[in-house]
């Protein structure tokens, strides 16, 4: 299979160009990647499921509007460009859920309301302190896989434009 | 004061997450980073003299009831490896600071490094361990590779790809140990594994074995050790022999002597022959070596050798052994390679009380570690054994005062005069001092580390709780 057809966009990761079809499919994949993450977000607590693998599954996501469409189309998305942010932001939400309750006097992690306390429910999602300490993580995993990924692309195509048009900067066997 | 046990781990992490987006150069924020790391070694040694008064501090994450949540406890052993780690990456830190931080995750990373330690000595749950130590591993990848020049970078590459390998092989002695024990629980799988044949928990304990080798560089192990340890900037040596290496020596002690006597009382020959290879090999390559940094880096091999021959001795003197010689091995080799890396008036002096505490010269702390390990080696069974281990230490600590007394001359005696070079800030060099000086305290007056020792022997020798043995079917 030759990876040179005759699509526009240019992948990420220096695979060449790719065809329409893949292109398409990658559009409208984008949505369904996250409702799929946040399905695995919400039901983690009392089904297979947690932040952290929702948050491997959307940064999927944005790895397919790389491969497919390259990093300047990727980074029209802004959780993409702010990708850091998410992370540090996470990171700081879910440890504030893992210490507030120690200046409550309590162990630390312990989720609120506590058991046998009355819960508001959205759907059957109960709406604990555990749901924002699994946002947080969902954050942290996602804005890190993406910023990972957006560092490695913006590293390729600064070699590419090194080599200048035309040449993809590396070889491949056709 | 179940809250304390959460601040070592919780302060440098929280410090560490708001300075990840800051500009570790500006000196603001390493100032920041500095105090942040200070809190949680005050909070350690706090933890140390509160387990050494009222014995082991739990407390079970979420509230849950025991067997339920993850429990995290510190106790003397996990309290004082976390008491040196901080020190060391304190001193390490600030040192770093002084001479100007050139990178601005820096702080962060040292902060995230902190917290990893911390935490993983301080937790009763080894899952949690793993996760813990993960981070540490991850945040010292990255820093091996501080001021990203080639040597560095090369450095960076060589440790990440095998410690990988080596947590992998620790991941899998993890998942092994759970389908065998049905617990994470160190407690509950202590006590299980003792009514378990030791046949079937041989190949874990290895693997573990293998995991924390290659965290220490023990000798069939250490391949990648020198070119990491030569490679990276020399507080980040520090960082790597003086704190992250103390994972090894403590998951020996915990995972070995805490979870697997028995298995540890089967390969005490192995253990004994691969200390002893470690301290022949890392002291003759040592003698043969000419670079200060070169020679530390396997006279660090070396070192480690000795740990290992304690634990394979074990009992209360042979752990207590271990525990004390670790510590002193932690803090000479920070004194080292920090003194290592500076220069002008009394840098050599710092340096000298280093290299001399790992020959064992008294009075400093390595004479400590050298006279527990004979005492050790007196314990052991069998006359012939004894004895051909009292050469060999004896062997050992001669080759290491040759190459020590090399370096110091190569390093800083021949220079005299002739070096024109402009000495390292005054603050740096009285940091260093300052630690030559706590190793100097210790030897003279050891009876806190032997305490330390004595007690984290006795933690280790104690039979497992077994009114843990109800949370659930095995």
């Amino acid at each position: 299979m030759s990876p040179r057809t005759k699509g526009k966009g240019a992948s990420s990761f220096g695979i060449g160009t790719t065809s329409v079809l893949t292109e398409t499919v990658a559009r409208v994949l984008l949505l369904p990647t996250v409702v799929a993450a946040v399905a695995i977000l919400v039901k983690g607590y009392a089904q297979p499921g947690d932040g952290f693998a929702a948050g491997v599954v959307a940064s999927l996501g944005v790895m397919l509007q790389h491969l497919a469409l390259g990093r300047r189309e990727a980074e029209r998305l802004a959780v993409v460009r702010h990708a850091p942010i998410l992370a540090g932001a996470g990171l700081v939400l879910s440890l504030l859920v893992a210490t507030v309750p120690l200046l409550l006097g309590d162990p630390v992690l312990t989720h609120y309301p506590r058991p046998g306390g009355h819960v508001i429910y959205l759907g059957t999602l109960e709406l604990i302190t555990p749901v924002l300490f699994d946002v947080g993580i969902f954050l942290l995993v996602f804005g890190s896989v993406v910023g990972t990924m957006n560092a490695f692309a913006r590293t390729i195509s600064e070699e590419q434009e090194y080599a200048g048009p035309g040449d993809s900067g590396l070889e491949y066997e056709e | 004061m179940t809250t304390l046990l959460v601040l070592p781990a919780g302060i440098a992490w929280i410090v560490a997450a708001v300075l990840a987006p800051m500009d570790g150069r500006k000196p603001v924020w390493s100032w920041i980073a500095a105090a942040g790391l200070a809190a949680s070694f005050v909070a350690s040694v706090l933890l140390v003299f509160e387990t050494l008064e009222g014995g082991p501090v739990e407390t079970v994450a979420g509230g849950w009831p025991e067997g339920v949540g993850i429990t995290l406890r510190a106790d003397v052993l996990g309290a004082s490896f976390a008491a040196v780690s901080l020190a060391v990456l304190l001193a390490a830190f600030v040192h770093e600071v002084l001479v100007g931080v050139r990178s601005r995750t820096f702080p962060a990373l040292v902060l995230f490094l902190a917290a990893g330690l911390s935490g993983l000595f301080l937790t009763r749950d080894i899952f949690n361990f793993y996760v813990f130590f993960e981070i540490s591993m991850t945040s010292a990848y990255i820093l091996t590779g501080y001021r990203e020049k080639d040597p560095q970078v090369r450095a960076a590459f060589i440790f990440a790809v095998v410690n990988l390998l080596g947590s992998v092989v620790f991941l899998f002695g993890i998942a092994a140990i759970y389908h065998v024990t049905g617990s994470l629980d160190m407690e509950v799988v202590a006590e299980r594994i003792a009514r378990v044949k030791p046949a079937s928990i041989l190949p874990i304990a290895t693997s573990f074995f293998v995991a924390f080798s290659l965290k220490l560089g023990l000798f069939p192990f250490h391949f990648w050790l020198p070119a990491v340890y030569v490679g990276s900037h020399p507080s980040v040596a520090a960082i790597l022999s003086g704190a992250l290496a103390n994972i090894g020596s403590y998951g020996f002690l915990r995972f070995g002597a805490g979870l697997m006597p028995k298995e540890l009382g089967f390969g005490a020959l192995v253990l004994l022959v691969l200390g002893v290879a470690s301290i022949v090999y890392g002291a003759l390559q040592a003698i043969s070596r000419h670079a200060t940094n070169e020679v530390m880096a396997y006279s660090a091999i070396g070192q480690v050798g000795y740990i290992l021959v304690a634990l394979a001795i074990g009992g209360p003197v042979g752990y207590a052994a271990a525990v004390v010689y670790a510590i002193v091995n932690a803090l000479n080799k920070a004194l080292v390679f920090l003194a290592s890396g500076i220069r002008g008036p009394l840098a050599g002096a710092a340096f000298a009380v280093g290299a001399f505490s790992i020959a064992g010269v008294p009075p400093a702390a390595g004479f400590v570690g050298k006279v527990a390990l004979f005492q050790t080696s007196i314990d052991a069974e069998g006359t012939f054994r004894s004895a051909a281990l009292l050469v060999l230490i004896f062997v050992g600590s001669a080759l290491s005062f040759l190459y020590s007394f090399q370096v110091y001359q190569r390093g800083f005696l021949a220079r005299e005069g002739g070096d024109n070079r402009r000495p390292s800030p005054r603050a740096a060099r009285t940091l260093t001092v300052a630690l030559a000086v706590l190793v100097l305290a210790l030897g003279l007056w050891p009876e806190p580390l032997l305490v330390l020792g004595e007690e984290s022997a006795n933690l280790l020798l104690e039979p497992p709780n077994r009114g843990l043995a109800e949370g659930g079917a095995p």
